[in-house]
């Protein structure tokens, strides 16, 4: 094979592999279904819903109580661990002494876990934090991809949105027929909820002002959850 | 798994490299031959010929392509084994009872702290950062492995 052609070839399979549905459409199809199994989960943060949640309520709507976005003791109580946890692990390198010494703090932990005074457990929580606020590691260690991390927003400018594909020239279109025509279809399905989606958020936001960012999901059977396109058709983690 | 990815890919850029010595070789000895060394350079060309032919089936693709070094791709059977390897190893669970479906809290009798702890071993099994917001409603395994697919794009 002649270097040119090959590399032609490469960079239109380099285009098409860039948009994350390009291989196979049902991979499309798949991701819509794994978002509407999991979608609830986007929603705010909660305390313990698994305690909390009443029989008979669906995910989304127990998922929505914490709303408002302030996070209750026991949320508050488990962040420090994990901060705690984490700093620690910065501290002392080796993992034997490290398994040690968060043996001790979770022993720290497990001796006041039953206190029933929320004033004596809110105190223990402010001087919990204040200690750890004291010993903190300078440079703990971020993963790459969280923020304050080597990669965290490295791929973002390679992160191209949908609509460009609708720019295609027809010729490049017609290297993959069968993709679009199955993409005209979804767009059309877009078109078709779209009303409804606007409706029921606005049917969905309160009077004064929206509480937090999150999507409510979809209240009605057969009805696709609000703004669903743009989380379907989210570029890939690592653009190609 | 990194290191055995990185020696394929040594393996492989070493070939092309091998095979631009052994045609060195095989000029050399061609233009100087050597009487009593005649059956032994004979056979070693023919080795040497019998091995760049082997390579040179692949040394175009070789030539051209650029490898780089990354962690074999994902698939939702591997997050599954490791995710139930992860909690197999930590020993407040029982390793018998455990199945995709097994709530922590309900089934397996953990506490918070705990599911807390097993989030952490997931975010340092497969290198990235679990949110909190997101961490403390990942109550099964089966929860945590369609976390990691979403987050991840695998099988999207």
């Amino acid at each position: 094979m002649k270097p040119g052609v090959y590399s032609a070839l490469a960079l239109a399979l380099a285009l098409a592999c860039h948009y994350r549905r390009s291989v196979v459409p049902e991979i499309f199809e798949k991701s819509l279904r794994a978002f509407l199994i999991g979608y609830p989960k986007r929603c705010p943060p909660v305390s313990h819903s698994s305690i909390a949640r009443a029989e008979g309520e669906s995910v989304g709507e127990s998922l929505e109580k914490m709303a408002s976005g302030f996070l209750t003791h026991q949320q508050k109580v488990l962040r420090l661990y994990k901060k705690a946890l984490r700093h620690l692990e910065s501290w002392c390198i080796f993992r034997d002494k490290y398994r040690f010494y968060a043996c001790m703090l979770r022993a720290r932990f497990d001796e006041n876990k039953d206190e029933k005074d929320m004033v004596k457990a809110t105190m223990m929580l402010k001087s919990g934090e204040e200690e750890f606020w004291a010993n903190q590691h300078p440079q703990p260690y971020i993963f790459p991809d969280s923020p304050g991390g080597t990669s965290y927003e490295r791929y973002e400018c390679f992160k191209v949105p949908d609509w460009c594909l609708d720019y295609w020239h027809p010729t490049e279109k017609a290297m993959y027929p069968d993709y679009f025509a199955k993409r005209e279809q979804w767009k059309k399905l877009r078109d078709q909820s779209w009303d409804r989606e606007v409706k029921q958020l606005q049917v969905e936001t309160p009077v004064d002002g929206l509480k937090t960012e999150a999507l409510p999901p979809a209240r009605k059977e057969g009805d696709l959850p609000p703004l669903w396109w743009q989380y379907v058709t989210r570029p890939r983690e690592r653009p190609m | 798994m990194a290191s055995r990815v990185l020696v394929q890919c040594v393996r492989s850029f070493t070939q092309p490299s091998a095979r631009v010595i052994f045609e060195n070789i095989t000029a050399r000895a061609s233009a100087v031959p050597v009487a009593n060394q005649r059956h032994f350079s004979f056979n070693a060309c023919s080795q040497r010929k019998a091995l760049t032919s082997h390579t040179k089936v692949s040394s175009p693709l070789a030539q051209l392509c650029r490898q780089y070094g990354d962690l074999p791709p994902l698939t939702l059977d591997t997050i599954r084994e490791r995710v139930l390897y992860v909690l197999k190893l930590y020993d407040k669970i029982n390793p018998e009872k455990l199945t995709g479906a097994s709530h922590f809290i309900k089934d397996l009798g953990l506490d918070s702290l705990d599911q807390v702890e097993i989030i952490m071993a997931m975010e340092d099994e497969f290198g990235f950062e679990i949110p909190d917001a997101e961490a403390e409603k990942l109550m099964t395994p089966q929860e945590i492995v369609q976390f990691i697919a979403d987050k991840k794009d695998v099988y999207e």
